[in-house]
This record gives structure tokens, C-alpha cells and sequence, in this order.
């Protein structure tokens, strides 16, 4: 059972104080710390568990730039056999689609029978590329998966969906899952192990490569333009509530029945 | 060819006269049985990491098997190596590995971001050591009084002390980093490796003098485990000592309180400070000092080193530690029970509110005595 993990490398933003950058499209990155995008640890997790239980290899994937092989030697010292980094600045800008056409094109002519990714980046947030990968291997997906059984030649999973409501079904593979977290409790990935995975090496991959034409991939290969990136306005409305605890639940309590809600 | 434990740890020189266990604190109510452990080791049977013998993380890395050990065998060095072997599997309690990976992206283990480690400072006039800027006496804050809100009052407390005796000192700023102490005790040696690689270079780039710190946890390793350093490193309440035998330090105001002392283990045990506590605590005008019974060597471990912030113990039973230390002190008559650990602080306070002694005791930091005091 040979599992390809989709990885993304994404700042820590938890209590920081976001600003927009400079050209009004991106954050500015300086003084976040960079860091694997969660549900993409848990899909890690999922296809190390997997391949414990059923003999296999698990390759990593990324489109990033050089910081984001910290991210894939992580991987390594976790039980990941083999790292690949799509790595050109022509795929830069890239929205779900064309980021998906670059990893699927990378994928060609490695062997596997399972694709995992974590269902959503927690940077742009646009739980697209799983999806659009799998179209462009042509394979079935399914998305928010909290829970995966191997079988012979397929797998049933539960699709979290909402309310608690968990969907189950059955894909046959080759499949793309798209993890949610929660699914399992990753392991850590020690300073020494992650030292020792740093002398193994990562294939690099650049556009030339995977045969891919410049206007397929990155900013001219993509559908979505991002015009604009802004604060949402602060709005109006939040009234305090002054007083001492019980004051303040006194006025609280009378403002709950006022408007309905209790 | 692979090192066995029992080569690695040198355990051979055991005779199996159980000392450690009977020193042990975490004995009395847990599985942990460390003589139990050497054993093992030594015969290279039983489970050769902490994912196979989950107790060991119910050790606190108090010392009390090693200080007793008639055969200078270091039992805590075997149980905090088989956690260190879990480590390297990965497969450890996700709260300690939530603590790893936050000292390794933010330095320290809280999950708290660096620009936020100087937010107990704010309303304080607190001197920043600047890009190559000497710095001869630091004071290194560390990572719980910085974050946690109940102990920010040791940090404060400090700061009103420094300043009504004239001290000239420096901090880091939010570019200080975790000391490590409870890492390596954690048992990620390449961690902590790395945090000691980091806070030399820091050290050494402000030309640090002393170093004065607020927990007993980073003067135990700084002092001990750092190896050579052109700086030496004191706790604060050596340093509160040294400055109130020098008349630089007075106390004009009294505090009217009937307190007991909770040594605490890396000040106590660990490093044999408990004297300048005391001078410290008998120079508070209207403080009435009562000693409990466990104290000094023998003081009760509260359970809160050796990582037993960021990981519940494994099959516990019965009264915590800490809940019993608390009893010990309101059975005195104590006001408050005094402590110069933050670990201990926030261990002990919440031990009184477990122990049903809510309003009858409170626990209180050395610094924030001393401040009530000015």
C-alpha cells in the first residue's frame, strides 16, 4: 500500500498580530514561525498508520519554495521513505487548480495506491487542491475524512459532514482523501531524527522536468486571480456590560430574554 | 553495535536495597517503582521505552533516587533515557509533544508566541539588552513567569525589588528562549542541545556577567548542565540574600503573616540552596516563620518538574503531593505557604483549591513577599 502525503509548509499565525504586506496580496511572513498546515500533519499521520498495518512506502509531496524541505525532512524523520519538492518560480501565484496540475504532473511515474492531503490550507483556506487533483489524475476523492478503512483494492471512509453526521463510503483506488483533523494523534518528529533525515536527499523537480507548459501552471495557469487581501471593517454593536459579575449577568440575562433567545 | 541501558546508565553497581523507591515521591501514589526499573535495566528485560512503561512519566526529576543511592547509580537518568527512547519513536503523550514543538517554534513550551514574552513588562519601566549591547547582570526572566499570568507577579515582583535597591540589570526581551531545564527532563537531548547552542551564543553576545534568575528550574541548568560559560548564574533569592546582607535591600513596611517555607526541589534538593530563602523570608519585618516538618532535604516533591507541567501521571491514586503539602502547612496555622518555584506556585495553588483549603491559605511567590514588603 504505497501512499503519496500532499504537504504544505504554512505560517503560524495563532495570537499574532497580522499585517497586510506591501502590494496588498500577502501577509507579511516576517517573525511567523513556519510550520507543516495541521490537517496535512494529520494525513501524514494517517498514511504512516496505514502503512504500518499494510507494508508500503510513504512519499511527500510539496510545491514550496527551499524553506518548505524543513517540512519534508520532518516528514522523513517521521517514516516518510521518499521526499519531492516541486521547486521553480514559475509556479509561484499559483491558485488550487494550477498548484494541482503541478503536483499531479510530478506525480507521473510514481507508483502509488493511495493520495492523502489535509482537506484545507490554513493560509488561504481554499480546500481546493485535493479536490482538483484528484480530476486531474482522474481518480475519485472524497473530502473531510475523519475515518479510513483499507480493503482489497478499495477503502471505506466516513466524510465528516454537519452536525456530527458522518457519511460513509466506499472508493476504489487509486483515490485522493482529503484529511480532516482529528482523525488520529500525530506523532512527534524528534531534533535528532529530523537531523538524521537532512542527510537523505529530496528530489527536486522544476517545470522542465515535468513537462509542463508555463501558461498551465502558477499565476498564468490559474483560473482565480487574488485581487485584494484586507481586514474585515470592525463593526458596530458590541455593547460591554459594566458592573460586577453579578450585575453584569443581571443585564446580560435581561438582554437575552428581550431579544428571544431565552 | 547498540549500547545497552544497562551499559549506557551503568547500572551494574546496584544492589537492589530499594533506597530509591523508598525515596521516591511519586511512589506513594503511582506504579512508578524505580528500583524496578534498574532491575530491568540491568538484566536488559522489561520495556525498553516510555511508550512500554508509561509510568515512567510520572517521575519528576527530583533527585531523591540519585542523592540516596549508596552505589552512585543514577536511577532518574535511566527512567528520563527511556523517555528519551519514546521520543525518538515519537510516540509520547500529545501535551508533552504540544510542549516540544511550541519551545521549538516560539521558545518556549507554553504555546505562546515570542513577541508576546515581554507582555508581563508592559506597564514597567524593564530595561532590554540591545543588539550587542553588554549585559553583566540578566536577568533571565524564563518561560512561566513571562507567560502564565499567576506567576508574572514573580517577574514584577522582582523588577520592584531590583529597582528599590538600585540594581543595574538587563533582560533579553522577547529574545529570550527557553533554558531548556525541563526539556532535557522531558528527554529530547537534541532539543535541548540546541536551546543550550542558542543561549550560549545569546549569552555570549551581550558579554553576560551573572546571570539572576526567576525560576530555580533555569539556574539548574544553566549552572550545571550549560558546561563552561563565561557567566555564572544565581537565583534570585541568592541574589535577594546578597543584597539585604549588603544593606542595599530594606524592607520598610511589615507584613503581618504566620508563613511556612516549600522547598522546592531544583533549588533545594537539586542545589542546595536552602538557607538564603530563609534569610531572605527573616528579613520581612512582622513575618512569623514556622518550619514545616518535611522540609529542607526532606521537603515533598509537589510534583510539578520533570516535564509534570505538561503530562497528567499515569494511574494515580489517592491525595496529590501537593494536596498533602498544602494539609501540612494550614495543619501549622499558616497564613501563607511560601515558595520561590513557579512550578511549585502554580501546583501548590492549585492543590488548595482540590484539597477543599480554599480561603484558609494562600500561596505565595519569595519575590511577591519581599515586594509586599517595600
Amino acid at each position: 500500500m504505497n501512499i503519496v502525503v500532499c504537504v504544505k509548509q504554512v505560517p503560524e499565525t495563532a495570537e499574532a498580530e497580522l499585517k497586510i504586506a506591501a502590494g496588498g496580496k500577502s501577509i507579511v511572513e516576517e517573525g511567523l514561525p513556519l510550520q507543516i498546515n495541521e490537517p496535512d500533519n494529520y494525513a501524514l499521520e494517517e498514511a504512516l498508520l496505514i502503512t504500518e498495518d499494510h507494508d508500503g512506502d510513504v512519499t511527500v509531496l510539496t510545491l514550496g519554495h527551499e524553506s518548505s524541505e524543513e517540512v519534508l525532512r520532518m516528514s522523513m524523520a517521521k517514516g516518510a521513505a521518499t521526499a519531492i519538492r516541486v521547486a521553480d518560480p514559475v509556479f509561484d501565484g499559483g491558485d488550487g487548480i494550477a498548484t494541482a496540475r503541478a503536483l499531479a504532473a510530478a506525480l507521473e511515474g510514481v507508483e502509488y495506491d493511495l493520495v492523502l492531503t489535509g482537506c484545507m490550507a490554513s493560509d488561504d483556506g481554499n480546500t481546493q487542491v485535493g479536490v482538483a487533483l484528484a480530476e486531474v489524475l482522474g481518480i475519485p476523492h472524497a473530502t473531510y475524512v475523519t475515518q479510513v478503512e483499507v480493503g482489497d483494492g478499495e477503502v471505506t471512509v466516513g466524510r465528516e459532514l454537519e452536525g456530527g453526521l458522518i457519511e460513509k463510503l466506499k472508493i476504489s483506488l487509486p483515490c485522493v482523501l482529503g484529511i480532516q483533523t482529528g482523525i488520529n494523534e500525530p506523532r512527534y518528529a524528534s531534533i535528532m531524527g529530523i537531523a538524521k533525515a537532512s542527510k537523505r536527499e529530496i528530489s527536486q523537480l522544476a517545470s522542465g522536468d515535468m513537462g509542463l507548459s508555463a501558461d498551465a501552471v502558477g499565476e498564468a495557469g490559474s483560473g482565480t486571480v487574488l485581487e485584494e487581501l484586507t481586514f474585515p471593517p470592525a463593526g458596530e454593536g458590541a455593547e460591554l456590560l459594566e458592573g460586577t459579575p453579578p450585575e453584569a449577568s443581571g443585564k446580560l440575562a435581561e438582554i437575552l430574554k428581550e431579544k428571544g433567545f431565552v | 553495535m547498540r549500547v545497552s541501558l544497562s551499559e549506557k546508565y551503568e547500572l551494574l553497581g546496584c544492589i537492589q536495597c530499594g533506597r530509591c523507591t523508598a525515596g521516591c515521591p511519586v511512589s506513594l501514589r503511582t506504579h512508578l517503582n524505580v528500583r524496578r526499573v534498574v532491575y530491568d535495566g540491568m538484566l536488559g528485560t522489561g520495556p525498553k521505552d516510555a511508550k512500554g512503561r508509561p509510568e515512567a512519566w510520572n517521575c519528576t526529576t527530583c533527585s531523591n533516587c540519585t542523592e540516596r543511592c549508596p552505589k552512585g547509580v543514577k536511577p532518574m537518568e535511566l527512567v528520563i533515557g527511556l523517555r528519551s527512547a519514546a521520543i525518538e519513536k515519537g510516540r509520547i503523550e500529545p501535551t508533552i509533544r504540544d510542549a516540544l514543538e511550541s519551545t521549538l517554534k516560539h521558545g518556549n513550551p507554553w504555546g505562546r508566541i515570542r513577541d508576546k514574552r515581554m507582555e508581563w513588562a508592559e506597564e514597567l519601566n524593564v530595561p532590554v539588552a540591545g543588539e550587542g549591547e553588554a549585559a553583566p547582570l540578566l536577568f533571565y526572566v524564563g518561560c512561566t513567569p513571562a507567560y502564565e499570568p499567576r506567576t508574572q507577579s514573580i517577574a514584577q515582583s522582582l523588577v520592584a525589588l531590583f529597582e528599590a535597591a538600585g540594581v543595574e540589570y538587563s533582560t533579553l526581551g522577547t529574545a529570550e528562549s527557553c533554558c531548556g531545564n525541563e526539556i532535557k527532563r522531558m528527554g529530547e537531548e537534541g532539543l535541548f542541545e540546541m536551546l543550550v547552542e542558542g543561549n550560549r551564543e545569546e549569552f555570549g553576545g551581550h558579554a553576560v556577567g551573572t546571570i539572576v534568575t526567576g525560576s530555580p528550574h533555569c539556574m539548574n541548568t544553566f549552572k550545571n548542565e550549560y558546561g563552561e560559560m563565561s557567566s555564572d548564574t544565581i537565583h534570585y533569592s541568592q541574589f535577594l540574600a546578597a543584597l539585604i546582607r549588603d544593606g542595599k535591600l530594606t524592607f520598610p513596611k511589615k507584613v503581618e503573616k504566620k508563613v511556612t517555607f516549600h522547598d522546592a526541589c531544583f533549588l533545594g534538593k537539586h542545589n542546595g540552596i536552602y538557607d538564603e530563602p530563609r534569610e531572605v523570608l527573616s528579613s520581612i519585618p512582622g513575618v512569623e516563620f514556622e518550619e514545616m516538618d518535611r522540609s529542607r532535604e526532606r521537603a515533598l516533591c509537589c510534583e510539578g518538574g520533570g516535564g509534570r507541567m505538561w503530562v497528567e501521571a499515569v494511574e494515580e491514586r489517592g491525595e496529590r503531593l501537593a494536596e498533602t503539602r498544602v494539609n501540612d502547612a494550614v495543619a501549622l496555622g499558616a497564613d501563607y505557604l511560601v515558595t520561590a518555584c513557579p512550578f511549585c506556585l502554580l501546583t501548590l495553588e492549585d492543590a488548595v483549591k482540590t484539597s477543599g483549603n480554599e480561603g484558609k491559605i494562600e500561596i505565595i511567590d519569595l519575590a511577591e513577599l519581599a515586594a509586599m514588603a517595600l
